[in-house]
Protein backbone atom coordinates (compact mmCIF):
# COMPACT_ATOMS: atom_id res chain seq x y z
CA UNK A 1 0.00 0.00 0.00
CA UNK A 2 1.26 3.80 -0.95
CA UNK A 3 2.02 6.00 1.94
CA UNK A 4 -0.82 7.84 0.75
CA UNK A 5 -3.13 6.09 0.82
CA UNK A 6 -1.97 4.54 4.30
CA UNK A 7 -2.22 7.89 5.18
CA UNK A 8 -5.87 8.21 4.15
CA UNK A 9 -6.47 5.16 6.01
CA UNK A 10 -5.10 6.48 9.40
CA UNK A 11 -7.33 9.81 8.54
CA UNK A 12 -10.63 7.79 7.83
CA UNK A 13 -9.91 5.83 11.00
CA UNK A 14 -9.66 9.12 12.74
CA UNK A 15 -5.75 9.81 13.58
CA UNK A 16 -4.96 12.78 13.95
CA UNK A 17 -1.35 12.54 13.12
CA UNK A 18 -2.16 11.32 9.56
CA UNK A 19 -4.12 13.91 8.38
CA UNK A 20 -1.22 16.31 9.79
CA UNK A 21 1.44 13.97 7.58
CA UNK A 22 -0.71 14.14 4.50
CA UNK A 23 -1.36 18.07 4.63
CA UNK A 24 2.46 18.38 5.30
CA UNK A 25 3.30 16.01 2.75
CA UNK A 26 0.76 17.74 0.23
CA UNK A 27 0.56 21.77 0.86
CA UNK A 28 3.54 22.75 -0.92
CA UNK A 29 1.88 20.97 -4.32
CA UNK A 30 -1.22 22.85 -3.95
CA UNK A 31 -0.08 26.11 -2.57
CA UNK A 32 2.33 25.67 -6.18
CA UNK A 33 -0.32 24.91 -8.27
CA UNK A 34 -2.66 27.83 -6.66
CA UNK A 35 -0.18 30.32 -6.79
CA UNK A 36 0.63 29.16 -10.62
CA UNK A 37 -2.61 29.88 -11.34
CA UNK A 38 -4.20 32.76 -9.48
CA UNK A 39 -0.31 34.77 -9.12
CA UNK A 40 -1.49 35.92 -6.12
CA UNK A 41 0.13 34.35 -3.19
CA UNK A 42 -2.37 35.35 -0.42
CA UNK A 43 -5.57 34.10 -2.95
CA UNK A 44 -3.31 31.40 -3.27
CA UNK A 45 -3.38 30.77 0.49
CA UNK A 46 -6.81 30.95 0.88
CA UNK A 47 -7.25 28.57 -2.09
CA UNK A 48 -4.88 25.98 -0.62
CA UNK A 49 -7.07 26.18 2.90
CA UNK A 50 -10.15 26.00 0.99
CA UNK A 51 -9.04 22.55 -0.93
CA UNK A 52 -7.43 20.93 2.37
CA UNK A 53 -10.85 21.89 3.95
CA UNK A 54 -12.96 20.30 0.99
CA UNK A 55 -10.42 16.99 0.99
CA UNK A 56 -10.77 17.09 5.14
CA UNK A 57 -14.83 16.80 4.21
CA UNK A 58 -14.53 13.94 1.55
CA UNK A 59 -12.13 12.04 2.16
CA UNK A 60 -14.48 8.98 2.88
CA UNK A 61 -15.28 9.17 -0.80
CA UNK A 62 -11.78 8.93 -2.09
CA UNK A 63 -10.92 5.20 -3.14
CA UNK A 64 -7.38 4.08 -4.76
CA UNK A 65 -9.08 2.96 -7.45
CA UNK A 66 -10.32 6.31 -8.70
CA UNK A 67 -6.23 6.72 -9.16
CA UNK A 68 -3.10 7.90 -6.98
CA UNK A 69 -4.15 10.47 -4.13
CA UNK A 70 -2.22 13.61 -5.46
CA UNK A 71 -3.97 13.04 -9.03
CA UNK A 72 -7.30 13.46 -7.20
CA UNK A 73 -5.77 16.00 -5.23
CA UNK A 74 -5.10 18.07 -7.60
CA UNK A 75 -8.49 17.69 -9.24
CA UNK A 76 -9.84 18.93 -6.54
CA UNK A 77 -7.25 21.86 -6.39
CA UNK A 78 -7.82 22.22 -9.81
CA UNK A 79 -11.96 22.35 -9.55
CA UNK A 80 -12.14 24.84 -7.18
CA UNK A 81 -9.79 26.66 -8.89
CA UNK A 82 -12.12 26.99 -12.12
CA UNK A 83 -14.67 27.77 -9.57
CA UNK A 84 -12.65 30.59 -8.02
CA UNK A 85 -11.75 31.95 -11.78
CA UNK A 86 -15.61 32.27 -12.56
CA UNK A 87 -16.29 33.84 -9.32
CA UNK A 88 -14.31 36.27 -9.92
CA UNK A 89 -13.82 37.10 -13.89
CA UNK A 90 -16.40 40.31 -13.40
CA UNK A 91 -13.62 41.62 -11.14
CA UNK A 92 -10.19 40.60 -12.90
CA UNK A 93 -12.09 42.09 -16.85
CA UNK A 94 -12.10 45.55 -14.91
CA UNK A 95 -8.79 44.95 -13.25
CA UNK A 96 -7.54 43.67 -16.54
CA UNK A 97 -8.58 46.94 -18.16
CA UNK A 98 -6.86 49.40 -15.61
CA UNK A 99 -4.19 47.13 -15.60
CA UNK A 100 -3.47 47.64 -19.38
CA UNK A 101 -2.95 51.35 -19.26
CA UNK A 102 -0.10 51.90 -16.86
CA UNK A 103 1.47 48.25 -18.57
CA UNK A 104 2.28 50.47 -21.48
CA UNK A 105 3.53 53.49 -19.40
CA UNK A 106 5.53 50.97 -17.34
CA UNK A 107 7.67 50.09 -20.01
CA UNK A 108 9.99 53.12 -19.67
CA UNK A 109 9.17 54.43 -16.43
CA UNK A 110 11.63 54.38 -13.71
CA UNK A 111 8.57 54.49 -10.93
CA UNK A 112 8.40 50.46 -10.54
CA UNK A 113 8.90 49.58 -6.93
CA UNK A 114 12.16 47.05 -6.14
CA UNK A 115 9.34 44.43 -4.82
CA UNK A 116 8.19 44.38 -8.25
CA UNK A 117 11.19 44.73 -10.03
CA UNK A 118 13.11 41.80 -7.96
CA UNK A 119 9.60 39.41 -9.03
CA UNK A 120 10.40 40.30 -12.69
CA UNK A 121 14.01 40.00 -12.14
CA UNK A 122 13.16 36.01 -11.23
CA UNK A 123 12.40 33.46 -14.03
CA UNK A 124 9.22 32.82 -11.45
CA UNK A 125 8.85 36.08 -11.74
CA UNK A 126 8.56 36.59 -15.41
CA UNK A 127 7.04 33.07 -16.41
CA UNK A 128 4.47 34.17 -13.93
CA UNK A 129 3.65 37.10 -15.67
CA UNK A 130 3.39 35.25 -19.26
CA UNK A 131 0.82 32.58 -17.16
CA UNK A 132 -1.39 35.03 -16.09
CA UNK A 133 -1.56 36.60 -19.77
CA UNK A 134 -2.56 32.85 -20.83
CA UNK A 135 -6.44 32.05 -21.16
CA UNK A 136 -7.38 29.33 -17.92
CA UNK A 137 -7.35 26.29 -20.23
CA UNK A 138 -3.81 26.89 -21.66
CA UNK A 139 -2.86 28.38 -18.16
CA UNK A 140 -3.88 24.82 -16.33
CA UNK A 141 -2.63 22.66 -18.84
CA UNK A 142 1.00 24.16 -19.39
CA UNK A 143 1.56 24.46 -15.28
CA UNK A 144 -0.41 20.25 -14.61
CA UNK A 145 2.40 19.41 -17.47
CA UNK A 146 5.56 21.77 -16.78
CA UNK A 147 5.18 22.42 -13.36
CA UNK A 148 3.86 20.73 -11.61
CA UNK A 149 5.20 17.20 -13.65
CA UNK A 150 1.90 15.58 -14.25
CA UNK A 151 2.21 13.08 -17.30
CA UNK A 152 -0.59 12.71 -19.78
CA UNK A 153 -2.81 10.81 -18.55
CA UNK A 154 -2.91 12.32 -15.23
CA UNK A 155 -3.99 15.61 -16.52
CA UNK A 156 -6.50 13.64 -18.51
CA UNK A 157 -8.07 12.48 -15.21
CA UNK A 158 -7.78 15.87 -14.04
CA UNK A 159 -9.17 18.19 -16.54
CA UNK A 160 -11.90 15.33 -17.49
CA UNK A 161 -11.11 15.86 -21.38
CA UNK A 162 -10.00 13.22 -23.97
CA UNK A 163 -6.20 12.97 -24.79
CA UNK A 164 -6.55 14.71 -27.60
CA UNK A 165 -7.47 17.62 -26.21
CA UNK A 166 -4.88 17.49 -23.49
CA UNK A 167 -2.48 17.05 -25.96
CA UNK A 168 -3.64 20.24 -27.88
CA UNK A 169 -3.67 22.84 -24.96
CA UNK A 170 -0.56 22.02 -23.77
CA UNK A 171 1.09 22.70 -27.12
CA UNK A 172 -0.87 25.22 -27.52
CA UNK A 173 -0.36 26.56 -24.24
CA UNK A 174 3.67 26.43 -24.26
CA UNK A 175 3.96 28.21 -27.85
CA UNK A 176 1.71 30.91 -26.50
CA UNK A 177 3.42 31.43 -23.37
CA UNK A 178 6.88 31.84 -25.06
CA UNK A 179 5.16 34.11 -27.67
CA UNK A 180 4.11 36.37 -24.84
CA UNK A 181 7.51 36.23 -23.43
CA UNK A 182 9.17 37.27 -25.79
CA UNK A 183 6.53 39.92 -26.78
CA UNK A 184 7.67 40.87 -23.21
CA UNK A 185 11.64 41.15 -24.15
CA UNK A 186 12.44 38.08 -22.63
CA UNK A 187 13.85 35.61 -24.82
CA UNK A 188 14.22 31.43 -22.78
CA UNK A 189 17.41 30.02 -23.03
CA UNK A 190 18.50 26.02 -23.34
CA UNK B 1 5.78 11.50 -45.65
CA UNK B 2 6.76 14.39 -47.89
CA UNK B 3 3.84 16.83 -46.92
CA UNK B 4 5.22 17.99 -43.81
CA UNK B 5 4.73 21.48 -43.32
CA UNK B 6 5.19 24.54 -40.47
CA UNK B 7 1.42 23.89 -39.45
CA UNK B 8 2.67 20.23 -38.66
CA UNK B 9 5.64 21.47 -37.15
CA UNK B 10 3.74 23.28 -34.65
CA UNK B 11 1.03 21.13 -34.39
CA UNK B 12 3.53 18.46 -33.22
CA UNK B 13 6.06 20.82 -31.35
CA UNK B 14 4.80 19.27 -27.76
CA UNK B 15 4.71 15.79 -28.86
CA UNK B 16 8.01 16.07 -30.30
CA UNK B 17 9.64 17.37 -27.23
CA UNK B 18 7.83 14.83 -25.12
CA UNK B 19 9.71 12.19 -27.35
CA UNK B 20 6.34 10.35 -28.30
CA UNK B 21 6.56 11.15 -31.81
CA UNK B 22 7.62 7.70 -33.73
CA UNK B 23 11.14 7.55 -35.29
CA UNK B 24 9.85 8.59 -38.94
CA UNK B 25 7.89 11.73 -37.28
CA UNK B 26 10.74 12.78 -35.28
CA UNK B 27 12.94 12.78 -38.19
CA UNK B 28 10.57 14.80 -40.71
CA UNK B 29 10.30 17.36 -37.73
CA UNK B 30 14.03 17.80 -37.66
CA UNK B 31 14.43 18.19 -41.07
CA UNK B 32 11.26 20.70 -41.19
CA UNK B 33 12.85 22.57 -38.55
CA UNK B 34 16.37 22.47 -39.41
CA UNK B 35 15.73 23.98 -43.05
CA UNK B 36 12.78 26.68 -42.08
CA UNK B 37 13.89 29.50 -39.73
CA UNK B 38 10.76 30.34 -37.91
CA UNK B 39 10.06 26.60 -37.11
CA UNK B 40 13.80 26.32 -36.18
CA UNK B 41 13.35 29.52 -33.83
CA UNK B 42 10.09 28.13 -32.41
CA UNK B 43 11.32 24.96 -31.91
CA UNK B 44 14.10 26.43 -29.85
CA UNK B 45 12.06 29.10 -27.74
CA UNK B 46 9.52 26.45 -26.87
CA UNK B 47 12.14 23.92 -26.23
CA UNK B 48 14.12 26.40 -23.93
CA UNK B 49 10.53 27.32 -22.30
CA UNK B 50 9.59 23.72 -21.63
CA UNK B 51 13.32 23.10 -20.63
CA UNK B 52 13.72 26.58 -17.40
CA UNK B 53 9.99 25.38 -16.68
CA UNK B 54 10.81 21.54 -15.22
CA UNK B 55 14.36 23.05 -13.58
CA UNK B 56 12.30 25.52 -11.79
CA UNK B 57 11.94 25.00 -7.83
CA UNK B 58 8.59 24.76 -6.39
CA UNK B 59 7.93 27.82 -4.51
CA UNK B 60 8.42 27.33 -0.53
CA UNK B 61 5.17 27.14 1.53
CA UNK B 62 4.28 30.65 3.29
CA UNK B 63 4.97 30.24 6.96
CA UNK B 64 2.17 29.34 9.16
CA UNK B 65 0.39 28.19 6.09
CA UNK B 66 0.00 24.52 7.48
CA UNK B 67 -0.71 25.77 10.82
CA UNK B 68 -3.65 27.20 9.37
CA UNK B 69 -5.04 24.20 7.23
CA UNK B 70 -4.82 22.42 10.36
CA UNK B 71 -6.65 24.80 12.44
CA UNK B 72 -9.28 25.15 9.78
CA UNK B 73 -9.65 21.54 9.82
CA UNK B 74 -9.19 19.69 12.81
CA UNK B 75 -9.16 22.92 15.09
CA UNK B 76 -6.66 24.54 17.33
CA UNK B 77 -4.58 21.72 18.33
CA UNK B 78 -3.41 21.59 21.95
CA UNK B 79 0.01 20.25 21.24
CA UNK B 80 2.63 19.94 18.71
CA UNK B 81 4.40 16.63 17.28
CA UNK B 82 7.74 15.90 17.74
CA UNK B 83 10.83 17.38 19.87
CA UNK B 84 8.85 20.78 19.93
CA UNK B 85 6.34 19.15 22.47
CA UNK B 86 9.04 19.29 24.90
CA UNK B 87 9.67 22.96 24.61
CA UNK B 88 6.01 23.72 24.07
CA UNK B 89 6.21 25.21 27.82
CA UNK B 90 8.57 27.59 27.54
CA UNK B 91 6.51 29.90 25.55
CA UNK B 92 4.17 30.11 28.45
CA UNK B 93 6.80 31.57 30.48
CA UNK B 94 7.08 34.78 28.54
CA UNK B 95 3.21 35.27 29.49
CA UNK B 96 2.72 38.19 32.11
CA UNK B 97 0.55 36.25 34.15
CA UNK B 98 3.26 33.68 34.81
CA UNK B 99 5.77 35.92 35.58
CA UNK B 100 3.82 38.24 37.91
CA UNK B 101 3.26 34.50 39.69
CA UNK B 102 7.18 33.76 39.63
CA UNK B 103 7.77 37.14 41.23
CA UNK B 104 4.92 36.98 43.83
CA UNK B 105 6.41 33.60 44.99
CA UNK B 106 9.93 35.05 44.76
CA UNK B 107 9.36 37.95 46.95
CA UNK B 108 7.20 35.96 49.58
CA UNK B 109 9.83 33.71 49.80
CA UNK B 110 12.91 36.45 49.99
CA UNK B 111 10.51 37.74 52.82
CA UNK B 112 10.59 34.04 54.92
CA UNK B 113 13.90 34.20 54.38
CA UNK B 114 14.73 37.16 56.06
CA UNK B 115 12.24 37.35 58.59
CA UNK B 116 13.59 33.71 59.44
CA UNK B 117 16.91 35.31 59.99
CA UNK B 118 18.35 33.28 56.79
CA UNK B 119 19.77 35.69 54.27
CA UNK B 120 20.92 34.26 50.65
CA UNK B 121 24.36 36.10 50.71
CA UNK B 122 25.33 34.37 53.65
CA UNK B 123 24.30 30.74 51.79
CA UNK B 124 27.20 28.63 52.47
CA UNK B 125 27.73 24.95 50.53
CA UNK B 126 27.44 23.53 53.94
CA UNK B 127 24.41 25.15 54.66
CA UNK B 128 23.10 23.47 52.30
CA UNK B 129 23.31 19.82 53.29
CA UNK B 130 20.19 18.05 55.26
CA UNK B 131 21.58 17.87 58.39
CA UNK B 132 22.01 21.90 58.71
CA UNK B 133 18.87 22.39 57.11
CA UNK B 134 17.18 20.49 59.41
CA UNK B 135 19.36 21.96 62.49
CA UNK B 136 18.54 25.79 60.78
CA UNK B 137 14.94 24.74 60.56
CA UNK B 138 14.73 23.17 63.86
CA UNK B 139 16.42 26.21 65.77
CA UNK B 140 14.16 28.89 64.00
CA UNK B 141 10.77 26.93 64.92
CA UNK B 142 12.13 26.99 68.55
CA UNK B 143 13.11 30.55 68.50
CA UNK B 144 9.75 31.69 67.08
CA UNK B 145 7.94 29.55 69.69
CA UNK B 146 10.24 30.58 72.57
CA UNK B 147 9.49 34.41 71.14
CA UNK B 148 5.93 33.80 70.55
CA UNK B 149 5.66 32.35 74.31
CA UNK B 150 7.49 35.30 75.89
CA UNK B 151 5.03 37.88 73.99
CA UNK B 152 1.97 36.02 75.72
CA UNK B 153 3.83 35.86 79.29
CA UNK B 154 4.51 39.19 78.90
CA UNK B 155 0.87 40.29 77.28
CA UNK B 156 -0.44 38.01 80.60
CA UNK B 157 1.92 40.09 82.82
CA UNK B 158 0.82 43.91 81.79
CA UNK B 159 -2.77 42.11 82.02
CA UNK B 160 -1.91 41.29 85.24
CA UNK B 161 -1.00 45.09 86.32
CA UNK B 162 -4.00 46.19 84.32
CA UNK B 163 -6.25 44.64 86.88
CA UNK B 164 -4.56 45.29 89.81
CA UNK B 165 -4.32 49.07 88.72
CA UNK B 166 -8.16 49.11 87.64
CA UNK B 167 -9.98 48.53 91.45
CA UNK B 168 -8.85 51.57 93.00
CA UNK B 169 -8.07 55.18 90.77
CA UNK B 170 -4.83 55.20 92.95
CA UNK B 171 -2.51 53.33 92.68
CA UNK B 172 -0.33 52.35 95.47
CA UNK B 173 2.96 53.46 95.68
CA UNK B 174 4.57 49.54 95.83
CA UNK B 175 3.49 49.02 92.36
CA UNK B 176 6.28 49.75 90.17
CA UNK B 177 6.02 51.25 86.81
CA UNK B 178 7.74 48.15 85.23
CA UNK B 179 5.94 45.47 84.01
CA UNK B 180 8.46 43.05 85.13
CA UNK B 181 9.95 44.69 88.57
CA UNK B 182 11.11 41.54 90.50
CA UNK B 183 13.59 40.85 87.27
CA UNK B 184 14.53 44.02 87.07
CA UNK B 185 17.91 45.30 89.02
CA UNK B 186 17.84 48.72 87.35
CA UNK B 187 15.85 51.55 88.71
CA UNK B 188 12.83 52.44 87.00
CA UNK B 189 12.70 53.46 83.30
CA UNK B 190 11.56 56.95 82.84
CA UNK B 191 10.94 58.60 79.87
CA UNK B 192 13.03 61.57 78.80
CA UNK B 193 10.22 64.34 79.48
CA UNK B 194 9.95 62.54 83.38
CA UNK B 195 13.35 63.37 83.85
CA UNK B 196 13.64 66.39 83.09
CA UNK B 197 11.26 67.70 85.20
CA UNK B 198 13.00 65.58 88.12
CA UNK B 199 11.33 66.11 90.77
CA UNK B 200 12.38 66.38 94.39
CA UNK B 201 9.71 63.74 96.04
CA UNK B 202 10.60 60.74 94.69
CA UNK B 203 7.47 58.64 95.86
CA UNK B 204 5.03 61.68 94.10
CA UNK B 205 7.09 60.62 91.18
CA UNK B 206 6.55 57.17 90.96
CA UNK B 207 2.95 57.65 91.95
CA UNK B 208 2.50 59.86 88.92
CA UNK B 209 4.33 57.41 87.13
CA UNK B 210 2.21 54.75 88.18
CA UNK B 211 -0.78 56.76 87.45
CA UNK B 212 0.25 57.75 83.60
CA UNK B 213 0.95 54.21 83.12
CA UNK B 214 -2.38 52.75 84.02
CA UNK B 215 -4.21 55.44 82.09
CA UNK B 216 -1.64 54.48 79.39
CA UNK B 217 -2.72 50.86 79.99
CA UNK B 218 -6.51 51.09 79.99
CA UNK B 219 -6.78 52.83 76.55
CA UNK B 220 -6.48 50.14 74.56
CA UNK B 221 -4.72 47.01 73.23
CA UNK B 222 -1.91 48.88 71.03
CA UNK B 223 -0.88 50.46 74.81
CA UNK B 224 -0.68 47.30 75.96
CA UNK B 225 1.66 46.42 73.06
CA UNK B 226 3.71 49.08 73.74
CA UNK B 227 3.80 48.46 77.16
CA UNK B 228 5.60 45.13 76.33
CA UNK B 229 7.97 46.71 74.26
CA UNK B 230 9.40 49.04 76.36
CA UNK B 231 9.62 45.96 79.22
CA UNK B 232 11.60 44.16 76.43
CA UNK B 233 13.88 46.62 75.49
CA UNK B 234 14.91 47.71 78.82
CA UNK B 235 15.17 44.16 80.81
CA UNK B 236 17.17 42.03 78.47
CA UNK B 237 19.62 43.01 75.74
CA UNK B 238 19.82 40.13 73.47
Amino acid sequence: MEPDAQLVQGCLRGEGPAWEELVRRHTRRVFNLCYRFTGNSTEAEDLSQEVFLRIYRTLASYRPAFGAFPTWLTSVTRNLLVDHYRRTRRDRLTDSIEDAMPKLENKHSAARTPDKLALASELSGQLQHGLSRLSPELREAVILRDLQGLDYSEIQTVLEVPEGTVKSRINRGRIELARILEEMGLRPQN
Amino acid sequence: MTDWNCASTEERLSDYLDGILSPAEAAEFSAHAGGCDPCGKLVAQVGGLVHQMRALDALEVPPQLISKILDSTVGPRPQSVGWRRWFAWIPQLWQPRFAMGVATVAATLLIVLYTTGMSPAKLKKADLSPANVFRTANRQVHLTYARSAKFVNDLRVVYEIQTRLQPDAEPSPSTTPQPAPQQNSQPPAVNPQEKSQTSPHPGHSQARNGTMLASLLRTDWAANFAAIMLADTTRSPR
